[in-house]
This record gives structure tokens, C-alpha cells and sequence, in this order.
């Protein structure tokens, strides 16, 4: 159960990283293309960098709670 | 044969004993008998053919006692029918979970204080009336009860809380552990996590700044080691903590952390002025700064320095709670830091355009720096608050000196034995708790019980270890050693209380708990708003200025500050470090408090209950009046104290003191006769003397009527009078008392003035009773009230709406001891009071109880206060770090990273300086 449980907690982090940090790509694409003269590309890439890393954090502190009282219940 | 206890009330001395072992012997087929006054019973062996249990007790009953009726007495555990379904029972409990599915657990309670198997019936009908509680039997012999419970229903604390609520108490196997590796309160909260997850632990409690953590746990699922590797799995280090030098080896590991902050502090502060200044320096054209200050390359490794140095240990304590799931404040620090230097490190070796050439060496290595800083402070500060309890570990005596064959011997403390004679010269400190066999000495007892004038100890004294001789060279008896002397107990009560948690606390807790995810989930919106929103909308480029061209640079600032100045320590500190401070200047003071919880429930008291004997009097009657009617006074005491010469009842000894300090010459009588309920009847120098009731008198045809007005008065005051007499012929009255402590009367009166409603308690009659309520100021008196009743006067007094503390010292207290919303135990009371009471005034001190709630509310308010600035601190400080002033300042302000990291260091510290200012407030008015 706790090997399932951190199994499934790491896939659910990073899938839910992964979608923050696409929903911030696709936002942050959108402000270079209409902005350039502000927003340049290695602002998006190093920002998807930081966004992905804080995403962990949360998202690591928030899954094994709920899939937990999944797996039990 | 049956074997009966039976209950009696009445018996005051080892005469009472005799008589009624005498009156029970007296029933022809009692084979057997023995009373104890102490015990309030009489133990009896009869032959059922031959007499009937209601004879043995008429014959007592005869003898002027009372006798408890039968549902009360109770059989003698033995051979009874009682006993052994139980065992059956109790050889299951090894049992653990019968039932997975259902969740129905099976567990052992271990019950202390049963007397008999009454008692084991009580407790098991009580288990079995709860909702859940499939089948619940009660051992006597084993002292255990075997519970079958639906754990969906019912937790083990509800079993235990009605075992505890009948009166009852419930054995845990507890071990407090040394905990290291702790940095803020949520590493205590992540142990606790992971020690609650865990199979077999029942409670636990870990203080951050204490270090230790108190586990309740159930030794057929788990062990102490086991407990261990659970928490070094979560990232810390644990250790049984051993009592002997323990003081020192705190005091070691303390200076220890002290030295590697320090440590860290000075390289990280060699190395920031030099960071800040190039890079600083260099963004905001300093001339003044030499130019290879400025260089990325030097920068970059003098940064790196820092941060694998002072740094390294957030980064670790990051990785260790990460591995484990677990979030603290180091992953806040390493989240900021990390991510101002990997930002600097990219823009040293790579070309990321115009935006990025700027460095932030200064922000990762100034926030370490400052939050060194805080470390350093807060390993300085929390020595501090832990002080009392150092300085009582730090009392005892490290050898002593024994008579072994006639000649004294120097040996470590930690070996001597109970019974060992113990030799204490003048000035040298008594090693273990003993009575006095040989000497005479004072005695300075201000270390333990704060009494600064020297306490004369004579032949038959009892002396407390840890405490100095100051005059005479004694010799004792050895009687209590090692974790039994009165400072280990009294250090096991400090710290036990230090770990319990004040119901204040579960909040701070709460916000502790989520604190860090919290933090996180605001840096990464402020990230967003900044990034997409704030940026463009402020126009950051030109109103910031400082050359600040990079949306994800500014936003990466503002997210790294509103990590860096969140604070979680403080609101985690806030409730655990004022009670300990609190807790620890109560021992100083003499006053023990046991835990959080009464600190709270003593603000709400608005009445406060005394016991009379031996709480408010010294519970010994003295001689107060000698009514001479023939004779001179001394005439008719030394008649008085010839007659109680040979009796042990305490009215006789208190007769024969007063002779004594009169110095009358007492002789023996020639013969003795005690009268029971009555009096005493001798023969000396011929005459036949009597000492008495009036019932005496009469019955030996004395007219009584002309000195009964006399005898009323007395009585009135609360006196119990006697007449004497010499050849049936009244020769005076006599009157003993049990007089009122020097202090009870001002103790009163504080309590008065602190605005509470006094009450006395005490099984005197009314007349008795109010007399001395009279005399020591108290408004409301309970009356002829039996031992067992006591409680239930509290209850009604709790009915009436009042919040109750009793305040006593016998074990007939311990049941209204328990009841009453704060108990307070006189220390020079029983065991048993001690253990019932939340509150021990070691000092013989009834003064002591205004203290000890001036102290309550003292350390209650500091906790409140404590509370206030560090929820005050993160809700302003967080706010600003997220960039609200912006919009609204001009220029616009922002804080800087650094200064956020200054300010975080601050709230902790400013958290424990403001308790430590608790220590400076004295407890008197």
C-alpha cells in the first residue's frame, strides 16, 4: 500500500505539474507573441522552469492525502 | 472460612485500631482481624457456621464506629468467582485485530486504582454502555481490561476517558525521547504525522523547543526502538533520553548547535558584505566598489561558498522531509535561495539576452545570512527558555558520603540504596530524600520549594535531596533514591508538562500544519499575477527602474519574498515556548503545573474550595484552653496530660505538648483505661481521674449543668472541649484545636481581593466549621461533609454554574481533587492527592494558589500575545511581500528580499524574547 501510495502520489504530481506548467506555457506564448518588446521567450522557458518546480512542492504536499483516503476507502 | 473487608469511618489512630480489631476478635468464630485507620477498613477471617458477617459488624459498630454498609464492603480479592473468567479474558488481549473488515479491534487497558472488584464491575458496565464497544471485561487481579470495540465508533482515548471520568486512572507505556535535527515547529508536526500514521501509538506530543517527544504506545504492536526508526526515517535523529547527566549532555548538544551556527553566521557575513557590495555594486554603478568585487566569476564562488556552507542545511533538511513527504521551513529558505542563485548562476554562463545581466548573488547569500542569523539567535534563546529545567536537573548531587561498617565512604549518588545511612556535613548538598536519625541542622529548601529562610531539621525530619545543609553535620536513612526522589519526580512533572499541548495550541497547529503548502500555493500565484498581469499593468520596466526588464526576474522576486517572509516558527513557537517558561518559573517558585491545559481552564475559575484539615490548619489539634474549676490551671493540665499519657489518640498527644511546653512534669499513670467514644479513665497517686465528654461525666454521676455554657462556647469556636475530673469531682475544661496555618488567613483574603469566591469543605460540623471559616475570612462553608461526598459538593457547586478549584492535600480530596475544574494539591500532602491534582504548591503554602493562577493568566496572556504577533506578522508581512503596496506607493514599494529575510528571523526571535520577558515578572501582588 505505502510503495502504491508513493507510486501513484509522484505520477498525480507530475501530471498536475505538467498541466500548470502547459497552462502557463500557452499563456505565457500568448504575451510574447502579442508583447515581444517585454515578454522573450527565455522568460516563458525559465518561468515554466520555476512554475513546474512550485507545482511539485504543492501538488506533492496535496496527492498522497487524498489518494490515501482513496486507497483505504 | 470467609475472608471480608470491611469499610469503617471513624478510626483516627493506631488506638482506633486496636479497638476495633479487639471489638471484631471479641465475635466467637473470628478467627482473624486487623484494622487500618489509614485505609478507613478492617480486614476479617471468620467461620460463616458459627457467626454471620452483621454480628462481627454490630460488634464494631458496639465499640462506637461506623460501619460502611454492605453493598460497599467488599470481598477479598482471592478465590472468588469474579477473578477467574477474568484471566480467561486477560490471557486473550494478546489478541490484536480480530476484525479488518469491520473494524473491530480488540485492545488492553492497563487501569490503575481499583480496589476491588466492585471497581472491576464498575468499569467494565460503564465500557460496555458505549456506543461501540462490542464486549468489555474487566480484570481486577491483572488491573486490565480487555475491550472489543467498533473502531469506527469509539477511539481508544473515549475507552480510556471513561476509565479516567469514573475516578479510575489508565496505566500507558510512555517514553519521552530526545529528538534532534528539528528546525521549526513543523518538523515537531511532521514526526507527529508520521508517528499517528504508525500501527500501536496511542498519543504523542512533540515539542519543538524542548527537543523531546512524549509517545504513548502500545508495547504488543510497537517498541521503543520502532518508534526510533520512525523518526529517522522522516529525516531525524531520536534517542532514549536517559536521566543521569542529563543535564550536561543537553547543555553539550546545545552549545554544540550554539558553535555551528555561530559558525555559519560568520562565513555567511565574511561572505554577503562582499557579494552585496559587487553585485549591488554593479547594478547600481557604485564607483566606490573595486571593480574585481564586480566580477561574476568571483561572485559566483564566493555564492557558492555560502551555499554550500551555511546553506547546505536547509538544502539537506529539505531533501530528508522531502524523501519522507514531508514539508518544512527549510523547504521555504532552500525554494528562495535556490532559486535567486541557480537565476544568477544561468545569467554568469549563459548569454539570456539583455534582461539577464543581472546576478542575484547578494539576495541568496544575504537571505542566508539573516536566517543564519535567526538560527544562531533562536538556538541562544531557547537554552533560555529551557533554563528551569536545567537548573533542576543541575541540582542534584553528584556523590555521598554512607557509613559502611562504621566508617564513611564517598560513592556516586546513583548508588545508594534505600536504607543506606547517609553522612551530610555542614554545606555540603543532602544527595537523596531520607529521614533524619541523627543531628540537628537547618536546612535551605529554597532550591525546590522557593522558601527562603532555612527549614530546621531534627531527629525523626524528613530532608529532600538537592537541598543544602547549611549548619549541623546529620546522619539520615536513605528513603527514597534515583528516579524516586522528590526532584526526579518533580523534574518528570515539569517536563511532562512542558510536552503537553494547551487546547490554545490546536489552532496554531492547524495553521502550522498547512502553513508551508499555503506559502507555496501564494509564491506561485504571486508568480502568476506578476508574471501575466502585474508586470505589463504597472509598467514595472520604467517605475520600478533599477534596469528590472524581465517579467519572470521581477516575478521570481517578488515569489522568492513572499516565501522568505513567511513565518511559521512563530506561530508554531508561540503556544509551546510560553509554557515553557511558564511552566519552568512555576518551578522555581514551587509551583507545579501539570500541562497546557490548566493554564486555560484557571482564567475561568471564579471559585476556589479549600479543604480545612491540613489545608487551611496545620491538621494537628493543639492545646488552645485550660478552664481551671478547682485548682490552678496548670493543676488541671497536668491531670489532663497524666490521664492521656498513655493514650495515642492525637487529642491526648496535643494535650500532653501543651503540658510539656508549659513544662509541666508529667508523670506516668499507674493504671489506664481507655473509654471509647467516651474518654479515658486512670488511677494516679490514688485518685481516679477522668477526662471526657459530658456523657462521662454524667454517667459517673457528675452535675455538669453549671459548666456546660463554658464547654458550648468553646465548642462554638470550633474547640472540641473536655472536662477532667479527679475523684468524681469536676476539676476544669480542656480544649484542643486544630489551628489555623500563619498563612491561610491571607490567603484568603489575596483570593478575595483577586475577585474569587472562597469556599471551605470539610466533614466538621456546622458550628465547627463556621467557626473556623469565621476566623479565616472564608464566605461560604460546606459542612458536615463525608470524605466520599466531597466531590459531589463540587459537582453541585459546578451546577450552579461555577468554575471550581479544590484546593487539598488528603487522599480523601483525590475524588473532588479530580472533580473540580483545577485541582490544587498542597505538596505536603499524599501521593495520591498529588496525582489527582493538576496544580502541586510544594511549598506547605496555601499562598501559593493566588500564585499559581497569577501565573496561569501570566503565561496564558504571553501565549495570546505570542499568538497575536505571529499571525499579525505573516498576515501583514505576507501581503506586502506579494506586491499589494505596489499600485498604491510612489515610488513604488516592494520588499526586498533581504530585508525579508531579516524580518523572518525576527518574528521567532521576537516570539521568544517576549516570552522570556515572563521570567522578570514577579508572582507576588
Amino acid at each position: 500500500m505505502e510503495k502504491k501510495l508513493g507510486i501513484y502520489s509522484l505520477v498525480a504530481s507530475i501530471v498536475t505539474s505538467i498541466v500548470i506548467v502547459l497552462i502557463f506555457y500557452f499563456l505565457a506564448a500568448g504575451k510574447v507573441s502579442i508583447n515581444p518588446e517585454m515578454y522573450k521567450p527565455i522568460d516563458m522557458y525559465a518561468g515554466m522552469v520555476y512554475v513546474f518546480v512550485l507545482s511539485m512542492i504543492v501538488s506533492a504536499s496535496i496527492w498522497p492525502g487524498i489518494i490515501e483516503k482513496k486507497l483505504k476507502g | 472460612m470467609d475472608d471480608v473487608i470491611i469499610k469503617i469511618k471513624g478510626m483516627m489512630c493506631g488506638h482506633c485500631e486496636k479497638t476495633v480489631t479487639e471489638a471484631a476478635k471479641s465475635v466467637k468464630g473470628v478467627t482473624k482481624a486487623s484494622a487500618d485507620h489509614k485505609k478507613g477498613e478492617a480486614k476479617v477471617s471468620f467461620d460463616s457456621s458459627v457467626t454471620t458477617l452483621e454480628t462481627i459488624k454490630k460488634a464494631i459498630k458496639d465499640a462506637d464506629y461506623e460501619v460502611i454498609d454492605d453493598d460497599e464492603a467488599c470481598p477479598v480479592p482471592g478465590k472468588t468467582a469474579i477473578i477467574e473468567p477474568s484471566a480467561k479474558v486477560a490471557d486473550k488481549i494478546i489478541e490484536k485485530i480480530v476484525d479488518k473488515d469491520g473494524e473491530i479491534k480488540k485492545t488492553p487497558i492497563k487501569i490503575t486504582g481499583m480496589t476491588c472488584a466492585s471497581c472491576a464491575q464498575n468499569i467494565e458496565k460503564a465500557l460496555n454502555k458505549i456506543d461501540g464497544v462490542v464486549k468489555a471485561s474487566v480484570n481486577f487481579s491483572f488491573e486490565k481490561a480487555a475491550v472489543e470495540y467498533d473502531s469506527s465508533k469509539v477511539t481508544t482515548e473515549e475507552l480510556e476517558n471513561t476509565i479516567t471520568s469514573l475516578g479510575y486512572g489508565v496505566a500507558k507505556n510512555e517514553v519521552t525521547l530526545k529528538v534532534g535535527l528539528m528546525h521549526c515547529a513543523s518538523c515537531a508536526l511532521n514526526i507527529e504525522t508520521a508517528l499517528k500514521k504508525t500501527t500501536g501509538i496511542k498519543s504523542v506530543n512533540v515539542s519543538f523547543p524542548l527537543e523531546r517527544a512524549k509517545i504513548a504506545y502500545d508495547p504488543e504492536f510497537i517498541s521503543v526502538q520502532d518508534i526510533i526508526k520512525v523518526i529517522e526515517n522522516v529525516g531525524y535523529s531520536a534517542s532514549l533520553k536517559l536521566e543521569k547527566s542529563d543535564a550536561d549532555r543537553e547543555q553539550r548538544a546545545r552549545d554544540e548547535e550554539i558553535k555551528r551556527q555561530r559558525t555559519n553566521l560568520v562565513i555567511a557575513l565574511v561572505l554577503a558584505i562582499p557579494i552585496s557590495l559587487g553585485d549591488m555594486g554593479r547594478n547600481l554603478g557604485w564607483a566606490f566598489v573595486p571593480d574585481f568585487l564586480k566580477n561574476d566569476y568571483l561572485l559566483f564562488i564566493l555564492a557558492t561558498i555560502v551555499m554550500l556552507f551555511p546553506g547546505r542545511q536547509f538544502f539537506e533538511g529539505t531533501y530528508k522531509g522531502l524523501k519522507h513527504g514531508m514539508t518544512d521551513m527549510n523547504l521555504l529558505i532552500a525554494t528562495g535561495t535556490g532559486a535567486a542563485y541557480l537565476v544568477s548562476v544561468a545569467a554568469t554562463f549563459l548569454d539570456l539576452g539583455e534582461a539577464y545581466k543581472h546576478t542575484y548573488y547578494d539576495t541568496a547569500a544575504l537571505l542566508i545570512m539573516f536566517i543564519v542569523l535567526g538560527r544562531y539567535l533562536e538556538a541562544m534563546t531557547k537554552g533560555k527558555t529551557s533554563e528551569a529545567i536545567r537548573k533542576l536537573m543541575g541540582l542534584a548531587a553528584k556523590t555521598a558520603r554512607i557509613m559502611v561498617n562504621g566508617e564513611e565512604k564517598e560513592i556516586p549518588v546513583e548508588d545508594v540504596k534505600i536504607n543506606d545511612i547517609v553522612v551530610v556535613r555542614p554545606g555540603e548538598k543532602i544527595p537523596v530524600d531520607g529521614k533524619v536519625v541523627n543531628g540537628l541542622t537547618a536546612v535551605d529548601e529554597s532550591m525546590l520549594t522557593g522558601e527562603s529562610m532555612p527549614v530546621e531539621k531534627t531527629v525523626g525530619a524528613e530532608v529532600i535531596g538537592a537541598t543544602m545543609n547549611k549548619t549541623g553535620m546529620i546522619k539520615f536513612t536513605a528513603t527514597k533514591v534515583g528516579s524516586d526522589t522528590a526532584l526526579a519526580q518533580i523534574i518528570k512533572l515539569v517536563e511532562d508538562a512542558q510536552t503537553q499541548k494547551a487546547p490554545i495550541q490546536k489552532l496554531a497547529d492547524i495553521v502550522a500544519g498547512h502553513f508551508i503548502l499555503a506559502v507555496h500555493v501564494l509564491a506561485l500565484l504571486t508568480f502568476f499575477f506578476w508574471f501575466f498581469i502585474g508586470f505589463e499593468k504597472f509598467n514595472v520596466p520604467s517605475t520600478f527602474g533599477m534596469g528590472m526588464a524581465s517579467p519572470f526576474l521581477f516575478s521570481l522576486l517578488i515569489s522568492i519574498t513572499v516565501l522568505i517572509i513567511s513565518c511559521p516558527c512563530a506561530v508554531g513557537l508561540a503556544t509551546p515556548i510560553a509554557i515553557m517558561v511558564g511552566t519552568g518559573k512555576g518551578a522555581e517558585n514551587g509551583i507545579l503545573i501539570k500541562g497546557g491545559e490548566v493554564l486555560e481552564k484557571a482564567q475561568k475559575l471564579d471559585t476556589i474550595v479549600f479543604d480545612k484539615t491540613g489545608t487551611l490548619t496545620k491538621g494537628e489539634p493543639a492545646l488552645t484552653d485550660v478552664i481551671a474549676v478547682k485548682g490552678s490551671e496548670n493543676e488541671v493540665l497536668k491531670l489532663a496530660a497524666i490521664a492521656e499519657k498513655g493514650s495515642e489518640h492525637p487529642l491526648g498527644e496535643a494535650i500532653l505538648k501543651g503540658a510539656k511546653a508549659r513544662g509541666i512534669d508529667v508523670p506516668d499513670a499507674e493504671s489506664f483505661k481507655a473509654i471509647p467514644g467516651r474518654g479515658v479513665e486512670v488511677k494516679y497517686g490514688g485518685k481516679r481521674v477522668l477526662i471526657g465528654t459530658r456523657k462521662l461525666m454524667s454517667e459517673n454521676g457528675m452535675d455538669v449543668t453549671s459548666l456546660i455554657g463554658k464547654l458550648e462556647e468553646l465548642e462554638q469556636n470550633g474547640k472540641t472541649a473536655m472536662f477532667v475530673a479527679e475523684n468524681n469531682e469536676i476539676a476544669g475544661i480542656i480544649a484542643v484545636a486544630d489551628t489555623l496555618k500563619e498563612n491561610s488567613r491571607e490567603a484568603v483574603a489575596n483570593l478575595h481581593k483577586m475577585g474569587f469566591s472562597v469556599a471551605m469543605i470539610t466533614g466538621d460540623n456546622k458550628r465547627t466549621a463556621e467557626a473556623i471559616a469565621k476566623q479565616v475570612g472564608i464566605d461560604r462553608v460546606l459542612s458536615e461533609v463525608l470524605p466520599e461526598d466531597k466531590a459531589s459538593e463540587i459537582k453541585k457547586l459546578q451546577a450552579e454554574g461555577r468554575k471550581v478549584a479544590m484546593v487539598g492535600d488528603g487522599i480523601n480530596d483525590a475524588p473532588a481533587l479530580t472533580q473540580s475544574d483545577v485541582g490544587i494539591a498542597i505538596g505536603s500532602g499524599t501521593d495520591v492527592a498529588i496525582e489527582s491534582a493538576q496544580i502541586v504548591l510544594i511549598k506547605n503554602d496555601v499562598r501559593d494558589v493566588a500564585k499559581a493562577i497569577r501565573l496561569s493568566k501570566l503565561t496564558l496572556r504571553k501565549i495570546k500575545q505570542n499568538l497575536f504577533w505571529a499571525f499579525f506578522y505573516n498576515s501583514v508581512g505576507i501581503p506586502i511581500a506579494m506586491g499589494i503596496l505596489y499600485p498604491f506607493t510612489n515610488p513604488p514599494y516592494l520588499i526586498n528580499p533581504a530585508l525579508a529575510a531579516a524580518a523572518m528571523a525576527a518574528s521567532s526571535v521576537t516570539v521568544t524574547m517576549n516570552t522570556l520577558l515572563m521570567k522578570r515578572i514577579k508572582l507576588q501582588e
